[in-house]
């Protein structure tokens, strides 16, 4: 049996309906583990238990300007407010979990966002002569309305502005409702539901683009490992 | 086993080379599939998670994937990554590749639509003149259709509409919901015919190759697999010519392999194969591996919003999903394009998106709530037509992680499918008026090229070997023991989604094959 194998049979042990437990006359011996060590990776034995960075600890800013930042952090205020039992993007830590997306975006992303902000705080120190971040929620809405449009996936507006302003609306949006926040938070009518979908963690990942000696790297599976279900073959 | 000549080698475990696998090993032939991928496996890969246990909250890992749209950060690791295999292209002509190297390939995910190409495709330039027509007619396809339906289990109506060929179908015969009995109504005196929609029910809810064509071809005893196998080239028979095998990288180890087969055929998918073929110096006496790219028009489309069924009123509105087939250029003729378009017609029960509201906060809530599953999705699917110029070739300064040169695409769209994409959307708006439903938003601009994961052609198949690279048994004019099998041997792209027919058409090269082969004429 393969190592994995043997975890996962361990795992799946532990898991199983009592019904089936019960039905065992006696402790059967414990199988023959691959490592003597494995069989203390039982199903009692307890997992440590681990916190989402994101709730405990502190990030820096690494992309907006201090000041970029602030009138993010208002806009996503404006724009996202808590309704309902449902927390803001503020709440949500969207603020900061952008400056982390959009700082390892690509080259266009990132613009559109820097000359945004920066558009929008020269529009509100033009118009009301004071930051964005100081402004009322009726003032910001003001700059902001003209621009809003409707639009279908993947197409964004193109029209200055209006690009930058649908297009931080969707993100704070997304990043807010996929937020734990909001997932935490009851569930009333038709509000977004975070997402949640099967992940697909990365399968024998390569690791060449990492690494340029990546030759020298001892590959982890040499070749495929049996599968743990049986290919299903049908009647015809 | 080392130097072990196996009987045929099948590069790609799609839906093609599945098929072609399948027939094969049936016929007792003996047939070696590489995969550039590995295997994967739902119980060990896999496992359902909310969006903010994922790395970028559900959003797509940034850099690795740009060009995949369909793609987010759950999905993210089955596509393959574009810093590992990159492609290249202008600026200004953008292509959307969209790829999976996991065994069974695109065939674990694509959408399931199953549409037979007519003889309105087979036939096209005999009705408008333009592209050429393709060796074979629906008549010689139909029977290896009924086949593929038939393992596919797709799900129909025979709705006896000319350009949509009836099949072999489990019958669908659920009534239509009310939006599309009110969507029907408008549509039909304008002659725009609506039909159910064709999906392949597969099993298990899969239909894939790996469910429904490989255990077949494994049950024989006469298919071996290997994982992991990125095929560099193919080799040639130095007396003969004939290719004879291929050589290969494993993608973990980076250990350069090879194998040897007395055919090979290809099933990488469309622009894979054609890699591997300009890659390889084989098969392009006519000069045209690479030429007349194509794909379909995706992106251009109407939401709207069926107001009766809005503040909860869903269940006997909404929930059923139609397809309008190409009704342009069929019994009339418009001067503004050639070929025509279909709609992909969704009634659907999901939440509309915010981005249909130009509101926020508060108010745009209240909008949510209010058109919950009112939505109303009417998108296109358009013909792209085939040109010379539209084509890829091999990049010669760029290479991927194992050190094989890369593609260089260069296609863009003409007037043709931006004005039928304007079409498309101004006759969607006409029938969303006509039945009452308020129009929310609407986009006539196409996605990049590529988009729709339905590229063909660059191997065009014909009787004539100067004007294409392979014949009507999908095998190349210049080595008759090399047969490509997947979407790249497409003469014309149709608006259907191409996955039945690159089934019949390797079912059918397969079966060709065999014979020739138990005759000892390959």
């Amino acid at each position: 049996m393969r190592r994995r194998d043997f975890v996962r049979a361990i795992l799946a042990a532990g898991a199983a309906p009592k019904i089936l437990l019960s039905q065992q006359a006696a402790a059967p011996p414990p199988p023959p583990a691959p490592v003597p060590w494995l069989l203390g990776l039982n199903s009692k034995t307890p997992m440590p238990h681990v916190e989402a960075a994101e709730q405990v600890a502190a990030a820096e800013l690494r992309f907006f300007s201090p000041q970029q930042m602030a009138t993010l952090t208002r806009l996503s205020e404006v724009l996202m407010p808590p309704v309902g039992e449902k927390p803001g993007a503020v709440q949500a830590q969207t603020p900061m979990f952008l400056d982390f997306l959009i700082g390892n975006s690509p080259e266009e992303r990132r613009r559109v966002y820097s000359k945004g902000l920066d558009w929008l705080n020269t529009e509100s120190t033009k118009k009301f002569n004071a930051d964005f971040a100081k402004l009322t929620d009726a003032q910001a809405g003001e700059l902001l309305k003209p621009w809003l449009r409707t639009w279908l996936n993947d197409h964004p507006p193109t029209e200055e502005h209006a690009d930058f302003v649908n297009i931080a609306h969707d993100d704070i949006r997304t990043a807010t409702v996929n937020s734990r926040e909001w997932f935490a938070a009851p569930q009333v009518g038709a509000e977004p539901r975070t997402e949640e979908e099967l992940y697909w963690s990365p399968i024998q990942p390569d690791l060449s683009p990492l690494s340029s000696s990546s030759a020298s790297v001892p590959p982890h599976v040499q070749a495929v490992p049996p599968s743990g279900h049986p290919m299903p073959s049908y009647k015809r | 086993m080392l130097n072990e000549t196996y009987d045929v080698l099948i590069i790609g475990s799609g839906h093609s080379g599945g098929m072609a696998a399948k027939i094969l090993t049936e016929y007792g032939i003996r047939c070696i599939i590489l995969n550039a991928g590995p295997v994967a496996d739902v119980t060990r890969h896999a496992e359902r998670k909310p969006a903010y246990e994922l790395p970028y909250r559900g959003f797509r890992p940034p850099g690795q994937i740009e060009h995949v749209f369909q793609s987010n950060g759950f999905n993210a690791n089955v596509w393959v990554d574009e810093r590992e295999v990159p492609y290249t292209f202008e600026p200004d002509r953008p292509f959307n590749w969209v790829r999976v190297r996991l065994f069974g390939g695109r065939s674990l995910f694509w959408s399931r639509q199953s549409f037979r190409l007519s003889d309105y495709e087979f036939k096209a330039k005999s009705h408008d003149g333009f592209g050429e027509d393709w060796p074979i007619s629906h008549a010689d396809l139909a029977p290896y259709y009924s086949r593929v339906e038939g393992i596919l289990r797709v799900m129909g109506a025979q709705d006896g509409v000319p350009q949509l060929p009836n099949g072999n179908f489990i019958p669908d015969d659920a009534p239509w919901t009310l939006a599309l009995q009110k969507f029907i109504a408008v549509a039909k005196p304008r002659g725009i015919p609506v039909c159910k929609q064709r999906r392949a029910q597969g099993r298990d809810g899969l239909a894939s190759s790996v469910n429904l064509l490989l255990p077949d071809a494994e049950s024989t005893g006469k298919l071996t697999s290997i994982a992991n196998a990125v095929v560099r080239e193919l080799t040639v028979d130095k007396n003969t010519g004939l290719p004879n095998g291929c050589n290969f990288v494993d993608r973990l180890t980076h250990r350069e392999m090879s194998v040897k087969a007395r055919v090979v055929v290809l099933a990488a998918g469309t622009l894979e194969s054609t890699r591997i073929l300009l890659n390889s110096n084989l098969a392009n006496s006519s000069g045209l591996v690479g030429r007349y790219l194509m794909d379909q028009v995706y992106g251009p489309g109407v939401l709207a919003s069926v107001p009766e069924a809005r503040k909860g009123n869903i269940n006997a509105w909404m929930g059923s999903a139609a397809i309008v087939p190409r009704f342009r250029n069929i019994t009339s003729k418009t001067d503004k394009f050639l070929r025509g378009y279909a709609i992909n017609t969704t009634a659907s029960v999901d939440p509309v998106p915010a981005r249909n509201f130009a509101t926020y906060g508060a108010e745009l809530q209240r909008k949510l709530d209010e058109y919950n599953g009112s939505g109303f999705y009417m998108t296109i699917m358009g013909e792209v037509l085939g040109r010379y110029e539209n084509h890829v070739r091999i990049d010669k300064d760029r290479k991927d992680a194992w050190g094989i040169p890369v593609l260089h695409v260069d296609t863009k769209y003409t007037d043709n499918e931006f004005n039928m994409a304007k079409d498309a959307v101004e006759t969607a708006c006409e029938l969303a008026d006509a039945a009452g439903f308020e129009v929310l938003s609407k986009n006539d601009k196409p996605n990049p090229p590529g988009y729709s994961i339905h590229e063909v052609g660059t191997c065009r198949m014909g009787d004539d070997p100067k004007k294409s690279v392979l014949n009507k048994f999908s095998q190349s004019h210049d080595h008759k023991n090399l047969f490509v099998v997947d979407g790249a041997q497409f003469a014309s792209a149709g608006w259907q989604n191409p996955t039945t027919t690159i089934l019949a058409l390797s079912m059918r090269a397969s079966e060709y094959l065999a014979g020739e082969m138990l005759r000892q004429n390959i």
